[in-house]
């Protein structure tokens, strides 16, 4: 499966807290987040859009960095 | 016609100032939500919307769909 990496802006456990939910609600994910470095990587099938949209719900900025 | 109403939810998971804004941003945002204030320490959000576009449930999905957890505590009717 592909690793997307993706920054988004947290800034606190809350921040990454919130992301860990919204992605554990999406199903067929593996997930990695890194909060000092403001990264998340994320194993999954689905589309880069999709992904995108899930991690938008927390509010926060999202950009996406490519595949590793 | 205008119906107002006032709602206070209970939310966990926040835990900096960042987490507050997001939610005022977002949720303040939805069609129909009027004012939204939420207090950290309290870990509540009040939110004065109209109740013909949204609900205290759709309010408290919204919140939880952003990735908190919602609690509906209590709600009132509000002129």
């Amino acid at each position: 499966m592909p690793k997307h990496e993706f920054e988004v802006a947290m800034t606190c456990e809350g921040c990454s807290g919130a992301v860990t939910r919204v992605l554990n609600k999406l199903e067929g994910v593996t997930f990695e987040i890194d909060l000092p470095q403001k990264l998340v990587w994320i194993e999954s099938d689905k589309d880069v859009e999709v992904l995108m949209q899930t991690l938008q719900k927390c509010g926060k900025e999202v950009k996406y960095n490519g595949t590793k | 016609k205008v119906n107002l109403c006032t709602v206070s939810l209970g939310v966990e998971g926040m835990t900096c100032g960042s987490c507050v804004q997001s939610i005022e941003q977002r949720i303040g945002s939805l069609p129909g939500v009027i004012h939204i204030k939420v207090s950290l320490e309290q870990k509540i959000a009040t939110i004065i919307f109209d109740h013909s576009q949204q609900s205290p449930e759709s309010l408290s999905e919204a919140v939880e769909d952003m990735g908190f957890e919602s609690s509906l505590s209590e709600s009132s009717t509000a002129t």
